[in-house]
């Protein structure tokens, strides 16, 4: 089943630099798929943090995607090597906890496909659900 | 004093001296010290007792050197500065003299991350060059570090490692010079395979004099087999085997490694010999000392003089 | 600066375990600089851990808070209104940090979630190296500026020791050998002599003292 139809709550971090109407290409995307859908540009990929994926599970993310450009070809030099070890990095600390690794991946975009953001998002969504409904999610809709 | 160090009479007849060592066991047994001193007595004027040498536990430098005194062998005490506080390697000093140790070698002793006991706290309280001052201000000053007067001095002959073979290469001599100016009356090196770089190191002894001021016996290690000479090579700390010795070694056939090994000690003895400035031999036949009876026979060092 | 290494989750899971309201307390200073117990660690640490639960189901509450120093009273002080709201702290500044908050509350449980590694420089991004063990007798004028007591592995006085090979350690093949950077550097400047001279045993009593050391100033004092 693709991720789309299992349900999962999809969390986007992405370098901007990709889509410059990425602020427009997402609304309807936004609109049709409310909270299971959001959406976080950033300046380049190495501006992320792994407090922002580690907030993005918390608040019940079942899957995060950082969308970077390739290595080599970020603006600025560096930044997708920093994404990719910032990424890995977080991955150790939520399987400290006994959250899957793969609830965070990196996505190298390759700039040739000119794919708007929406373009981008869809082509995850249609992917292949590789990770169930996050159990950290299951006990927020418990409580509140 | 009671007894005397042979190897300190032997040295200051002019001879040429022979000591070997002797590595105690991994249990409190006192046969294989026993053991080990028989196979040697006679054939070497003094014997080492290595101090848990790689940070491995083993019976006690001191207890073996006594067990060995007690045989009729003259005992060197290997003491590392690693395991002991200066409280503890005086106290221990002074016990060795007390029971008739005549000979002590005073190193810092391999890294104990190396040893067994990779989680024991390293002392270095002093360093090896610091415990030669210290073993010499004991005995010449009868005073321990502080100060405070001893009643009884130790009486020990005062030794010390050298490594010909460590880097940085311009520096050896001058902390040879340092051993020997805090007080080392004798040196032990490291194995000597390199046969060029130890008689460049030897010569640069020379031209500052030292030779004059200290005995300096040649370490030397038969090799048991081709596979020894490369781990002695690649893993052992400061180790220097070039790479014909190991070829040497490797053009044997398997069986035959031994005999080619004691060979390739036998001319190193008799190179050894020709070097002046060389005044002895110290054998380190590791668990192996069976052959140092035969390698002091064939390099014609048989008999003893005392 | 002091730097520190987090712990295991799974020891701070143990410690943490009989209490339900934790405070987890970053330190501005040493430990932020050294990424293990800044405002950004604390996050980490508590969303870890309020994750942790959820998916164990226990019911825990657990907040932040970053101190600009955790080592000094007039910046602890801003715990005093709060700290009776929480069942521990759970404390992300070094050894000093932990032990000054214990001290200022004296009934308050303080935990450690760092294990304090050493005092040390920021050598590149992600890379802290040891290079002092405040020994309390600095003689690092006669060492041209290279520590033998932290950076020899041995701690040795008088030159490098037999294991001393291509620059590099006999205890650890990455590192340099202390001595031979010493010697390079003094080489360097035309001071080699300097080392023909045998230098004495340290007075450890200044670093061991009689128990913890102190610093008393009068001229500093309110």
């Amino acid at each position: 089943m693709n991720q789309k139809d299992a349900g999962l709550d999809i969390t986007i971090f992405f370098c901007q630099r990709f889509d410059k109407d990425q602020d427009t290409n997402r609304r309807a995307l936004e609109k049709e798929l409310g909270s299971k859908i959001k959406f976080f540009p950033l300046p380049c990929s190495g501006r992320i943090e792994p407090l922002h994926l580690m907030r993005a599970l918390e608040t019940g993310a079942d899957k995060v995607y950082l969308l970077a450009c390739q290595e080599g070809a970020c603006r600025y030099l560096e930044g997708s090597i920093r994404a990719r070890k910032r990424l890995a990095y977080t991955q150790g600390l939520i399987e400290e906890i006994g959250l899957e690794g793969e609830r965070l991946e990196l996505i190298n975009v390759t700039p040739e496909n000119h794919m708007t953001i929406d373009e981008l998002a869809r082509e995850l969504l249609a992917r292949e659900a590789t990770v169930s409904l996050s159990p950290i999610k299951a006990v927020i809709s418990n409580e509140y | 004093m009671k007894y005397e160090s042979r190897l300190k009479k032997v040295l200051a007849a002019g001879h040429f001296a022979v000591t070997a060592e002797c590595g105690p066991p991994k249990g409190a047994e006192p046969a294989v010290i026993r053991r080990k001193g028989r196979i040697l007595k006679g054939f070497v004027d003094s014997v080492n007792v290595t101090d848990n040498q790689t940070g491995v536990v083993r019976l006690s430098s001191l207890a073996a050197c006594a067990l060995l005194k007690k045989e009729g062998l003259d005992p060197v005490f290997q003491m590392v500065t690693r395991d002991r506080n200066r409280i503890a390697l005086q106290s221990d000093i002074l016990g060795a003299s007390a029971l008739g140790i005549r000979n002590i070698l005073c190193l810092s002793g391999d890294h104990q991350s190396f040893g067994n006991q990779a989680q024991a706290k390293g002392v270095f309280d002093i360093d090896s060059i610091q415990l030669i001052q210290t073993v010499r201000q004991m005995r010449d000053e009868g005073k321990v570090l502080g100060g405070e007067p001893l009643s009884e001095p130790p009486h020990l002959f005062i030794g010390a490692a050298a490594n010909p073979f460590a880097d940085p290469f311009a520096y050896r001599v001058i902390r040879l010079g340092k051993k020997v100016a805090a007080g080392a009356e004798f040196i032990q090196t490291q194995c000597i395979y390199n046969l060029a770089r130890f008689k460049e190191w030897m010569k640069r002894v020379r031209d500052r004099g030292i030779d004059e001021k200290v005995y300096i016996l040649g370490g030397i290690t038969p090799l048991k087999s081709a596979r020894m000479a490369e781990y002695m090579s690649k893993q052992v700390a400061g180790m220097d085997v070039p790479e014909e010795i190991i070829n040497r070694m490797k053009s044997v056939p398997a069986d035959k490694q031994r005999q080619e090994g004691l060979k390739i000690a036998i001319e190193t003895i008799e190179a050894l010999r020709q070097i002046k400035g060389v005044h002895g031999v110290h054998i380190m036949a590791i668990e192996w000392e069976e052959a140092v009876p035969q390698l002091v026979g064939l390099a014609g060092l048989y008999p003893r003089p005392y | 600066m002091i730097t520190g290494e987090r712990k295991p989750l799974s020891e701070i899971k143990e410690m943490v375990a009989p209490f339900k309201k934790i405070l987890v307390v970053g330190c501005g200073t040493c430990v932020a600089e050294c990424a293990s117990g800044g405002e950004k660690e604390v996050g980490l640490l508590a969303s870890a851990l309020r994750m942790d639960a959820r998916m164990e189901g226990r019911k825990v509450d657990i907040k932040e808070l970053t101190l600009d120093r955790q080592c000094v009273f007039e910046f602890i002080d801003q715990l005093t209104d709060l700290i009776d709201q929480y069942d521990a702290i759970l404390s992300l500044g070094c050894g000093a940090g932990v032990q000054a908050v214990a001290e200022i509350f004296p009934e308050a449980v303080i935990l450690p979630a760092l294990n304090t590694t050493f005092i040390g420089e920021t050598k590149e991004a992600g890379l802290w190296i040891e290079n002092c063990r405040a020994c309390g007798d600095c003689k690092l004028g006669v060492f041209a500026a290279v520590c033998p007591i932290t950076r020899c592995a041995k701690g040795l006085f008088n030159g490098p020791c037999g294991g001393s090979k291509d620059g590099k350690c006999e205890a650890d093949a990455n590192t340099p050998c202390a001595w031979q950077l010493i010697i390079d550097r003094l080489d360097k400047r035309g001071q080699l002599d300097l080392l023909q001279k045998i230098y004495p045993p340290a007075d450890w009593s200044r670093q061991q003292g009689k128990g913890p050391r102190k610093i008393h100033r009068e001229d500093q004092e309110i």
